[in-house]
């Protein structure tokens, strides 16, 4: 990855034109060419980099619930609790993490009583006591910026 | 209850929420996947964008291909009234890409949320401990990241 790709990662991720012709105009405040811009892009989302070019939607402001759930499992279940949350398209994000409550994950519904459904049914299906699934819904927003800068 | 969206805005939302596709026109393949005119699509995603109910569009970089590869969840147990105070400074930390408050419970006292990114280890201990010492909160927990199980966008429309 070079300068130019960096510039144009930074674009890509600030200033994305809602116009009909998106990379035209990338390609101008770039100042380059909109083959070459074209050509790169391709490249960073076909090499991993960029993840996808797409919308960050405030899910609140939409109308949705959101939370993070914890859930203490044992380490032999881990896999077992991986295929079940990959069953939920609710389930955005899930990480493994380095703790006795070890696996977190957001879910995104409708409603919160979506919510709390697909986290009945999660705790039944791995046969988990009621505390050892967490709820953990937002009560107050200081920052979201997941930008690469 | 259902979201009060209109069956037009159903459909964009259901078009957009896997992303964008690669493509040199990707305003008029979507509204031509919905059948809409590309001008009807961009109105709409206009006004999402200017009542913030879209919050950014745009590419999303993987964090650990970009060399930002030591990342933690960092969660604080802060004093009721220290919250707005402390909540603020972390947000202007640059490392600190989400700071959030959250409930606590008996069995977990912490309340404010981070989420830490730094290019190593020892980068990201260094931000950690500069926050606690800076913010003078010193009950926390770095949870830090074994694996990603799951990374997809958001599904608000499932199509059954």
């Amino acid at each position: 990855m070079d300068d130019l790709d960096r510039r144009i990662i930074k674009e890509l991720q600030e200033n994305f034109p809602l116009e009909i012709n998106p990379y035209g105009i990338l390609a101008e405040t770039l100042a380059i060419d909109v083959d070459e811009l074209w050509r790169r892009v391709v490249d960073l989302v076909e090499s991993g980099v960029i993840r996808r070019i797409g919308f960050s939607i405030d899910s609140r402001k939409m109308g949705y619930s959101s939370t993070l759930v914890a859930v203490r499992i044992p380490p032999e279940q881990v896999d077992k609790a991986c295929e079940l949350i990959d069953r939920y398209p609710q389930i955005t994000h899930s990480y493994l993490r380095e703790d006795a409550f070890n696996i977190w994950f957001t879910v995104i519904a409708e409603d919160r009583s979506q919510i709390t459904k697909i986290l009945d049914e999660i705790r039944i299906k791995l046969d988990l006591a009621e505390e050892k699934v967490m709820n953990f819904p937002v009560e107050k927003l200081f920052k979201l910026d997941a930008r690469f800068k | 209850m259902k979201t009060p969206l209109s069956s037009l805005e159903r459909d964009i939302l259901s078009a957009v929420q896997y992303g964008m596709p690669v493509s040199r026109s990707p305003y008029r393949d979507i509204a031509d996947k919905i059948g809409i005119s590309p001008e009807e699509l961009l109105e709409k995603l206009r006004e999402w964008k200017a009542e913030k109910k879209i919050r950014r569009l745009g590419a999303i970089v993987n964090h650990f291909q970009m060399g930002h590869g030591a990342g933690a969840m960092v969660v604080w147990k802060v004093p009721k009234s220290e919250v707005d105070r402390v909540g603020d400074f972390f947000a202007m930390v640059p490392k600190v890409s989400h700071a959030y408050l959250r409930p606590p419970n008996e069995q977990w006292p912490y309340n404010l949320y981070t989420m830490v990114h730094a290019s190593s280890d020892k980068e990201l201990q260094e931000t950690v401990n500069a926050m606690s010492v800076e913010s003078g909160i010193t009950e926390f927990r770095q949870l830090k990241t074994v694996r990603e199980l799951k990374k997809v966008p958001p599904i608000y429309i499932i199509e059954l």
